[in-house]
């Protein structure tokens, strides 16, 4: 897992704390921004360096919700359910993108393209219904604007 | 009112340093880091600038807790991990303003004699984070971070720290545990933050909007600052976050104090159908307790909304209108704080749960008579008994609706349905 | 030291205590399931909530320090209706495992649901299920469901032993606790957390199933797997029905616990000596007298044997003497051994391994100290066997057990060959007994009251906690019976206590000393072997 461009990040990282465990989290980061995931050895790995117990590890990347333990779709899409955007037809949108990919909360489609979970408030309440594909938050939606985006991504887009 | 926190959002490349100088930027952080810091905390004190985050803390008096000779390093941390339902105010102010947010920060820790500035910011923001990030960088190169900052001898650092994905991390004591590396679970008080916070050192925790107020309050003095809203307790500009059903939710900005209706049917631009009138107001963000539409005839600030029994909070004033089931409402806020207890301590992490079972069955048409009652005597016993506020949080709501929206909720039990018309559904 | 005053009684304790902490020691049992002494505050179960005057809510004892002048009710109505709603929260997940729960018996949900739960439930929704019977380590088995997230074994893990294996995963109601594969919990310690579990989700492998603890006689005594002399609890099962159906003729140890006591183990014990017990039952005991021609002798037969073999080798008896055996019995054997002459006396070396910086003595002679006070420091082993292999022994006598029985020979074969006759006392069965002269068996050392010293110099008393095996007995009444029966004065001793009455007569560092003196803490004497 380590390469020497990774482990000189984690030792910036590292750098910007008076205590190398305050890195866990940003360091979290880059494993998943590189692998996708977060698996055992990942963690066993940061363990080790930062000076923390594997399981003090686990617990962490098990606490936060963005913290994924297998690989999700090439194209993650989280929605917002929350209340605001509940008002707006988050439910409605949500039902939608279910029936369009074929798949429930926290399922992947089978070619791994597509992955779709329920989250809470994204702070884009102002911009309800919404949700955040992958990094990038897609505002203002309508189905017809979801159907088009799910079309653009079928046909390779990003 | 001129805008004042949102008067560079929509220029141009409104992020970049040199915008941001040009409409004078940086002229407040000069000022500061030639005034003695007693002095800053208490021209901030006497501005009556309270907390942005949900509080209403008097940020100057929150300030002094800071021991006057450090003994070791200090802290501020800048509360970026906004995820109160119907709150984005502060991404605004990161993603379109981040360097009056960064010279909020560093004329703050100038003034609580910090030696770093940590910024946590919730890890769904990943777009304010790159742009906070570019700018902190723009801010080290001008060498108004770091060493020796505009030649006063004062050094700062300014780090930012991505969250991922925990509500709880809002809250300043888990924010701190969290940024240590830790879960994050909030800590018993005392010792509080400014005594022993982030590594055991004197720290200060300020949300994102409250820090976003410091550079004018320096710049243009407390009376200039007590001048705007109502003086003296609820002063200053505000961002009202407005959501749900409206014709023109976003975010507003005007003095403290803007009555509810206004925002509502001037700014807001009125309910979204003209057929379904206003039915309730949650005014603070969904911790705070609903208001019914008669209640709604109220000024949003921080007394007035006390006043009859809720709280500015956040500033998230989610509207809804007569096709809202109240039942379906209040379900959803429920497994908002199930889902996002820390699981910490006894009353929340068993509690929120079984009051979003409850709430599940009356909505699906399973509930009984008892269920209301019960519903009140679990909110009654998890609030005040936690070690956090969250416990608060999740019960102050249920307790709003259940009372506020009784015969809803009786409905639902009596009929085993929806009673509100676009929602009613039999239910087996 | 601040005075305050608890549900109308003053007390005054020391400052930087909390309520919690004064009530405790003033003997007002404020309920509570994470706190423990041993351990720094979680303050998350809230079990401990009390009233304090001039509070507006209620606040955790556990965590609130005392003030002078603070007026605390650890009794109103709404302390009650905090606790009643506490237990309410932690039942409504909670499996009704009780009828196959080992907790049972000394379970605080137990004890607690009753003393202070509403008696009814009024959950009517699924409970969350989990993972039970989880192994996760050598001897520690997890029933996720049970746990009420206390928090006190991984506190445990992080601050007593700092290996960290345990964590929460997972976060609010789907809270669990774990451990990741390939780090299960074996660190030298880990059935404490048992100990400290207030409920059923971590069980001893050990003790599993075996014996409800109602049916346990617990005795306070002290370890001896090792130099440090843990203080422990002993017990012993006497369940009747459950011993006939498995078997036993004799009630036998069940567990061992630690007992708590500041100055030497804290609230602590190792997993080696909370499981020692189990060699008392695996090797081979020895509960039968036997001399080397007569498999079938009385123990009249034997010690007669014994007597007629010293009594000829007056002047050429050598002693080995194991440093696990009582202050009392050493001294016995050292009385004995002087009648006949005198002679090298060799403390078997019971080393292992290393110490380390919590309980743990690479000195596994429980004794090692008393035995240098009572013989003497020049007792090496190498001493004893450089005589025998001069010859000028004609008899040698060996006391007590090794570390582990099973081994072979416990003299050198160079040393045995100029020996004529070896006599074994001991309680089990040596790798060489074919070729001893005499084997009589006496106690183990949960089966004679008696005194041993740990390496800082602390007396402290090991007690009978069941009768030994067959026709076992005290050492030191093997002693006198030899003595007898060679027509040699001994002390006319007829109970451990008397024999203690004569180590403070001869042996320095007991002067003064009794039962009451030593009592269940044990006495300091400021002389050891070192820390």
């Amino acid at each position: 897992m380590p390469d020497v461009e990774f482990e000189t990040r984690v030792d910036e990282i590292v750098a910007r704390y008076p205590q190398p465990k305050a890195a866990l989290l940003p360091v979290l980061w880059e494993v998943q921004r590189r692998k996708g995931y977060i698996d055992l050895d990942s963690e066993a790995w940061v363990a080790q360096r930062l000076g923390v117990s594997v399981a003090h590890v686990h617990g962490c990347v098990t606490f936060y919700t963005m913290y994924k333990q297998r690989p999700s779709g090439r194209h993650h899409i989280q929605v917002c359910t929350n209340l605001s955007c509940m008002l707006r037809g988050a439910d409605e949108l949500f039902e939608h993108l279910s029936r369009r990919l074929g798949i429930g909360a926290g399922e992947v489609t089978a070619d791994g393209e597509f992955s779709l979970i329920r989250v809470e408030c994204l702070g884009s309440c102002g911009t309800a219904p919404m949700f955040q594909l992958n990094d990038e938050f897609h505002e203002d939606l309508t189905l017809d604007k979801v159907d088009r985006l799910i079309d653009d991504l079928k046909a390779g887009g990003t | 009112m001129d805008r004042i926190l949102t008067a560079n959002v929509h220029k141009d490349r409104s992020f970049a340093l040199e915008v941001y100088e040009a409409g004078g930027g940086y002229q407040a952080l000069r000022k500061a880091v030639q005034t003695p810091p007693d002095d800053l905390q208490e021209i901030v004190k006497a501005s009556g600038l309270r907390g942005r985050g949900g509080a209403g803390f008097p940020t100057g008096v929150k300030w002094t807790f800071m021991p006057k000779q450090p003994q070791g390093p200090m802290y501020l941390v800048c509360n970026a991990d906004e995820s109160e339902p119907g709150t984005f105010k502060d991404r605004l102010i990161m993603e379109k303003d981040p360097h009056l947010l960064l010279e909020g920060c560093l004329i703050a820790s100038y003034a609580i004699r910090a030696s770093a500035c940590y910024v946590y910011i919730r890890g769904e923001f990943h777009h304010a984070a790159r742009v906070m990030e570019r700018a902190i960088a723009e801010v080290y190169a001008k060498g108004y971070a770091g060493r020796n900052i505009l030649g006063s001898g004062y050094d700062c650092e300014v780090v930012l720290h991505e969250g991922a994905g925990a509500y709880i991390c809002g809250e300043e004591t888990a924010l701190m545990t969290s940024l240590e590396g830790n879960r994050g679970y909030p800590r018993l008080k005392p010792p509080f933050p400014a005594q022993a916070g982030l590594w055991g050192r004197p720290t200060t925790i300020n949300n994102v909007e409250t820090l976003a107020n410091v550079p004018f309050i320096v710049e243009r003095g407390a009376e200039w600052y007590q001048s705007i809203g109502k003086a003296p307790k609820n002063t200053g500009p505000k961002l009202y976050c407005l959501s749900g059903h409206v014709k023109r939710p976003g975010v507003y900005e005007a003095p403290l104090g803007l009555p509810l209706k206004e925002l509502i049917y001037d700014l807001g631009g009125g309910m979204l159908h003209a057929d379904r009138p206003l039915k309730a107001v949650i005014p603070g963000g969904s911790s705070v307790p609903v208001l019914t539409a008669e209640e709604c005839v109220v000024d949003l600030d921080f007394d007035s909304l006390a006043a009859i029994g809720s709280m500015l909070g956040s500033a998230g004033i989610m509207v809804m209108d007569a096709s809202t089931c109240m039942v379906k409402a209040i379900e959803r806020i429920t497994h908002f704080y199930a889902h996002e207890s820390c699981g910490q301590c006894t009353p929340c992490r068993e509690g929120c749960g079984w009051l979003e079972r409850i709430l599940n069955r009356i909505e699906s048409g399973r509930g009984r008579q008892e269920d209301m009652d019960l519903l009140l005597d679990i909110a009654d016993n998890i609030q005040g008994q936690t070690i956090c506020p969250l416990g608060d949080a999740a019960a102050m709501p249920v307790r709003s609706f259940v009372k506020k929206f009784r015969p809803e909720f009786q409905a639902h039990v009596d009929r085993k349905a929806c009673t509100v018309s676009s929602h009613a559904q039999a239910h087996d | 030291m601040p005075k305050l005053t608890i549900d109308g009684r003053e007390i005054e304790v020391e400052a930087g205590r909390t309520v919690l902490q004064a009530a405790l020691s003033a003997g007002n049992e404020i309920p509570h399931y994470c706190y423990h002494p041993g351990l720094s505050i979680a303050g998350n179960c809230r079990m401990c909530l009390v009233e304090v005057e001039k509070a507006p809510k209620l606040l955790i004892a556990c965590d609130t320090r005392v003030q002078e002048g603070m007026v605390v009710h650890t009794d109103s109505e709404r302390v009650r209706g905090a606790r009643a709603s506490m237990m309410e929260f932690f039942l409504i997940n909670h499996p009704l495992d009780c009828p196959i729960c080992d907790q049972a018996g000394e379970c605080r949900l137990q004890e607690y649901a009753m003393e202070h739960g509403r008696g009814i439930s009024r959950y009517v929704e699924a409970k969350n299920a989990f993972e039970k019977a989880v192994d996760i380590g050598r001897h520690v088995m997890l029933d996720q469901e049970r746990c009420i997230q206390c928090s006190r074994c991984i506190r445990f893990c992080d601050e007593v032993t700092r290996t960290g294996e345990l964590a929460f995963f997972r976060r609010g109601e789907s809270t669990v606790i774990g451990v990741v594969p390939g780090k299960p919990l074996d660190n030298p310690y880990s059935g404490n957390v048992v100990d400290i579990c207030p409920v059923g989700a971590l069980t001893l492998k050990e003790f599993r199933f075996k014996t409800r603890v109602w049916y346990l006689q617990n005795t306070p005594s002290v370890c001896a797997a090792c130099s440090r002399g843990c203080n422990v609890f002993v017990g012993v099962g006497t369940q009747r029905l459950l011993m006939a159906t498995q078997g036993q003729q004799d009630e036998s140890i069940k567990r061992i616990v630690p007992r708590v006591n500041d100055v030497v183990n804290g609230h602590w014990m190792c997993d080696e000596g909370r499981l020692s017990y189990r060699r008392l039952y695996s090797g081979e005991r020895l509960v039968r007298a036997r001399t080397r021609d007569d498999d079938d002798a009385t123990w009249e037969d034997a010690v007669r044997t014994a007597a007629a073999i010293l009594k000829s080798a007056a002047g050429k008896v050598g002693l080995l003497i194991s440093p696990r055996l009582t202050s009392e019995d050493m001294l016995a054997w050292r009385l004995l051994l002087e009648r006949l002459g005198g002679g090298p006396v060799g403390v078997r070396r019971l080393v292992e391994g290393k110490d380390d910086d919590l309980l743990i003595r690479a000195d596994k002679g429980a004794n090692s100290q008393g035995a240098s006070w009572i013989f003497g420091d020049a007792t090496a082993e190498a001493d004893l066997f450089a005589a025998a292999r001069a010859g000028r022994l004609a008899t040698l006598v060996i006391v007590g057990d090794a570390l582990n029985p099973e081994d072979g020979p416990s003299v050198e074969a160079a040393a045995r060959e100029r020996i004529a006759s070896v006599i074994h006392v001991g309680p089990f069965v040596p790798g060489d007994a074919a070729s001893a002269a005499v084997l009589l068996p006496s106690a183990a050392w949960s089966e004679e009251d008696g005194t041993i010293v740990n390496f800082e110099g602390r007396i402290q008393r090991v007690r009978r906690c069941h009768l030994p095996r067959g026709e076992g007995r005290p050492g030191w009444r093997v002693a006198r019976d030899v003595a007898e029966a060679a027509r040699l004065e001994m002390p006319p001793w007829t109970s451990s206590a008397e024999v203690l009455a004569s180590l403070a007569e001869r042996v320095a560092e007991y002067e003064g000393l009794d039962l009451e003196s030593i009592g269940l803490l044990g006495a300091e004497t400021g002389v050891g072997l070192g820390a």
